[in-house]
């Protein structure tokens, strides 16, 4: 067994500075030659609330020696808006809307995710028409690929590649363009409903969406063949931020980091939900779990999402959109005007809210970050009494601080942009 | 939703059963065995199992007429479908009321009603608490078959000084016939004509004017019958429930406040069998007004706003050198319109100044008022419990009417001091605890505001001599406290509180001194605060 590396003397712990207590030295005659010479003061600076590199609004406070981070203290919250709490108070329906702001740039696979968890204590999962469902997967991967887009070129924009910021975030309009058309919002969709989906897809989205994904394909070609092999990209990815297999697990890292650090792990294959089963895609498995491997692995994921959308397509049958069930179907508009019955269906749907048997349930889904679960403990009455939600941000951002230990400065930026912490969801 | 697992239904075995105390009855309903009082009806049965059977004209306080056909069930061994409002429970009878043939008839029933049944619910009062609502949800949900245009019926009817009764939305239950027949004692409402044309009316050139007319919108299941003093003010979801004791009579009919907005909206009665059933009257009911006119918000220092702190100094200035002189010279008056920690807390504090005289100050009884059922002539909402803190404490309580002529200044409490001359008032110098600006109080030398029965935790004692718990619903306006903690600053202004025991922080360490003095209120205790209930949350309990 090796010796202790630093003998301890008597008072030690007590005495010893924080530089001496974060560097694991002693005193000065340990340090080297050139820090003898020139012996920094540790410097604490903050990064955020608010910083241009920084997603969202988080503060880092970090102990520096030198450009070297030698402690950070990572401080989520300026985002939180009681998404939790807030449930309690509005019907499961009112609920979509909250969802929409936790990962805002993938605000459907939210809605999915909340829907579901409502539909297993309703006992509908499985149920639904398959229209709906597959009209929530194409919504739902459409949601991943403007997640992995915005995440990937903001990225290459914050290490100096405007270029590819700028393609890539082109497309994500473009898919957002089409996500207004289905919605009605280009944000903030609230599109999923309990039992289905609000509306039916736009009459010619089928021909836009593959219009849509072969110049998606086109300009991922152009920014690949800009970032994929160059040099100052990759410098500033390769090897930064690593994360081992083990770590991921046990930190509770999902999505694409821990792919990236070699978890093989997706909800989609793992616990298939929805017609995912019936669809045909690769789960992308990284090496090194650096933030290049995290790149890459995006970058895959996209060209999955437009595999899948592909086949959504060409397999959507038509029929309704949702389920024929007046416990949680609102009627027709015109019927609710018309007749005194859907009046009332109508009125107890939105003053009451759709009733939830007593009971918990825990759904979850493959979000942009990874496995995105909500909790519910159901009273019978049509509100949660208990909403939970596990969002991936924040359990990733949690191996932040970790993950930037011993880097430069410099390195957060990359880190964090490959962490893709989004307050929304981070903060709940 | 849930499965209900159904026990199976197994032939009676002739299991060792002991003889059944007389006056019960054992019965199944939906494979679940259920012991009730004779004579309970299989309706009342299956709620106390949480079966909640359809019903429309069935209220528990009122006569059964089984008219509506919305409860109907099988009953085994019966060749029809039985209404459980009127069949009454038998030993041994088996009672289903999920099985096909009385699902569909309540299915059907419902589809019946609504033939035609106006698209109100958006400009209806009763929407969110409407039992036609919450019966369609819950028992059919089944979409319009209808193609043929509705009967129309007339719609702002205006039936007597309190009600309007819109004729579409009527669905014919006679609830409130009933109402008026049992609660009232007065036939004043009945169906004319036949078929869908059948309608709800009153004799022709006749009102509906009894004093317990609003009863019949509480038991109307729809928004047939509409409070003119409610209509249109605020939707029943917005509401919060704050439960209490109507302050209108020495009755003490409890209710529940609904309030938002830091303002009571309207009053309903809560059911106590012991006081009220489910019944209050009209006069009662809008009481609620009283909490919002003539409000003293602030304290008044001969007329002119001071805050607490400074009017509390001058009247201690005022008190303390006629006190000095002359104990004859304060008179302390208690209010039967007060609570009983109120008063209490104020008879103390006269027992503490050793004052001569202690008054009481009661509205005149109204005569007329008293009908033998819910309106009694003594317009006080404590009376009773005056009189008894007066009898603990010993102060020798009398009427201000019966006010002395040596009395130079006067510790009061409310704001009106009936039978006292109005040249006597401006003679003295008044010290008014009060809620209301008006009255002796309007011309007080020193105004304490006080939060009224609405907005304090509290008890008053009705004329029978129960102590009634009322709970906070609203803040009182201003800077208005409770009457009891007005009294407390008094005391340890004037000295009296060093002494006393007039240190109480919250009305129940009021409540807790007050029951070990008074000996007939010696078991009881502080009931726990109520929290509003948010009708919101509460669902439809139409």
């Amino acid at each position: 067994m090796a010796a202790p590396s630093t003998p301890t003397g008597p008072g030690d712990a007590s005495n010893r500075s924080l530089k001496q207590l974060v560097l694991g030295r002693r005193d000065v005659q340990d340090l080297s030659d050139t820090e003898q010479e020139l012996p920094s003061e540790l410097m604490t600076i903050n990064m955020g609330p608010s910083h241009p590199a920084m997603h969202g609004t988080v503060r880092i406070v970090l102990t520096v020696d030198g450009e070297r981070i030698v402690a950070s203290d990572v401080q989520p919250g300026y985002l939180h808006r009681c998404f939790e709490k807030e449930s309690e108070y509005a019907t499961y329906t009112q609920v979509f809307p909250y969802t929409d702001r936790l990962n805002y740039v993938s605000p459907m696979i939210n809605n999915c995710g909340w829907a579901m968890v409502a539909e297993k204590l309703m006992g509908l999962t499985g149920k639904l028409p398959r229209r709906a469902e597959y009209i929530r997967v194409i919504v739902s991967e459409m949601s991943r690929m403007t997640d992995h887009l915005t995440c990937v070129g903001a990225s290459a924009m914050e290490l100096g590649a405007f270029t590819p910021f700028l393609y890539l975030l082109k497309c994500r309009e473009w898919l957002y363009e089409l996500l207004e058309k289905v919605s009605g919002a280009r944000l903030t969709h609230s599109y999923v409903r309990i039992g289905g989906v609000g509306k039916d897809l736009t009459p010619n989205f089928d021909a836009e969406l593959t219009l849509c994904l072969d110049q998606i394909v086109k300009v991922m070609v152009e920014c690949e063949s800009m970032l994929n092999h160059n040099k100052i990209f990759r410098d500033r990815m390769a090897g930064v931020g690593a994360m081992s297999k083990d770590d991921a697990i046990a930190t509770g890292c999902v999505g694409p980091i821990a792919r990236a650090a070699g978890v093989d792990y997706d909800v989609r294959k793992d616990y298939p939900y929805s017609v995912y089963p019936e669809l045909e895609f690769d789960v992308p498995v990284g090496t090194t779990g650096d933030c290049y491997d995290r790149y890459l692995v995006r970058i895959e994921e996209l060209k999955q999402c437009i595999r899948i959308l592909r086949q959504c397509l060409k397999q959507i049958p038509d029929g309704p959109v949702m389920v024929d069930d007046p416990r949680v179907a609102l009627p027709a508009k015109a019927a609710t005007y018309n007749t005194i019955e859907s009046m009332i269906r109508h009125f107890k749907h939105i003053m009451d809210g759709i009733k939830v048997p007593a009971g918990e349930a825990y759904a979850f889904v493959e979000g942009g970050n990874g496995e995105l679960g909500f909790y519910v403990v159901a009273d019978g009455t049509g509100r949660p009494y208990k909403a939970y939600v596990r969002s991936p941000s924040f359990v990733h951002l949690s191996t932040a601080s970790q993950l930037i230990h011993g880097h430069l400065i410099a390195d957060v930026v990359p880190i964090f942009g490959m962490i893709n912490m989004i307050g929304g969801e981070c903060d709940k | 939703m849930t499965d209900v697992v159904k026990p199976p239904i197994e032939a009676p075995k002739p299991a060792p059963v002991p003889a059944p105390p007389s006056d019960s009855v054992n019965l199944t309903i939906d494979g679940m065995p259920v012991t009730v009082k004779k004579g309970t009806n299989v309706l009342e049965a299956a709620r106390t199992l949480g079966i909640d059977i359809s019903a429309f004209c069935y209220h528990p306080g009122l006569q059964v007429v089984a008219q509506c056909r919305q409860c109907l069930v099988s009953v085994e061994k019966n060749p029809k479908l039985q209404p459980s409002c009127q069949q009454t429970c038998g030993e041994g009878m088996v009672v289903h009321t999920t099985d096909p043939q009385s699902t569909l008839a309540r299915k059907q029933q419902l589809e019946f009603t609504l033939l035609n049944h106006p698209i109100d619910c958006p400009i209806c009062d009763k929407a969110g608490e409407c039992t036609l609502q919450r019966l369609y949800f819950e028992h059919d949900n089944a979409d319009s078959r209808v193609d043929v245009t509705k009967v129309h019926k007339a719609k702002v009817v205006d039936l007597g000084p309190t009600i309007v009764l819109d004729q579409e939305r009527c669905i014919l239950c006679s609830r409130c016939i009933r109402a008026c027949d049992e609660v009232a004692g007065d036939h004043q409402l009945e169906f004319a004509h036949r078929g869908d044309h059948q309608i709800l009316t009153t004799a022709p050139g006749a009102q509906l004017d009894n004093p317990y007319s609003l009863n019949t919108v509480d038991v109307c299941p729809v928004g047939a019958l509409t409070a003119k003093d409610f209509r249109f003010t605020m939707r029943a979801w917005e509401l919060e429930a704050t439960p209490s004791v109507c302050n209108g009579c020495a009755t003490g009919c409890n209710i529940e406040i609904h309030h938002k907005h830091d303002r009571a909206w309207r009053l309903v009665p809560r059911h106590n069998p012991d006081v009220n059933k489910y019944w209050m009257c009209d006069e009662g009911r809008l009481t609620y007004h009283e909490l919002r006119e003539h409000r003293l918000a602030g304290a008044l220092v001969d007329g002119l706003p001071a805050g607490w702190d400074r009017a509390i100094r001058a009247a201690a200035d005022h008190l303390s050198p006629i006190l000095a002189a002359s104990r004859q010279a304060v008179g302390v008056v208690l209010s039967a319109e007060a609570s009983n920690e109120d008063n209490f807390a104020l008879g103390k504090l006269a027992k503490a100044w050793g004052v001569g005289s202690v008054y009481v100050a009661a509205r005149p009884d109204v005569p007329g008022r008293a009908d033998g059922r819910l309106r009694v002539a003594d317009v006080n909402p404590n009376r009773r419990g005056v009189q008894l803190i007066a009898e603990a404490l010993a102060l020798g309580a009398r009427p201000i009417a019966e006010l002395s002529a040596d009395v130079r200044c006067l510790v009061m409490l409310g704001a009106e001091l009936p039978g006292v001359a109005p040249a006597r008032l401006a003679e003295l110098g008044i010290i008014a605890i009060t809620s209301h600006e008006r009255g002796a109080a309007a011309g007080a030398r020193i105004a304490l505001p006080a939060a009224a029965w609405a907005e304090v935790a509290g008890t008053v004692t009705n004329a029978g001599g129960l102590v009634q718990r009322m709970h906070a619903a609203f803040a009182p306006p201003g800077q208005a406290l409770p009457g009891w903690e007005a009294v407390v600053r008094l005391a340890q202004a004037t000295a009296a509180g060093a002494a006393g025991k007039l240190s109480y922080t919250h009305a129940r360490e009021v409540f807790k001194d007050m029951t070990q003095t008074v000996a007939a209120w010696s078991a009881l205790v502080w009931a726990r605060e109520a929290r509003p209930l948010a009708l919101r949350f509460a669902g439809s309990r139409g």
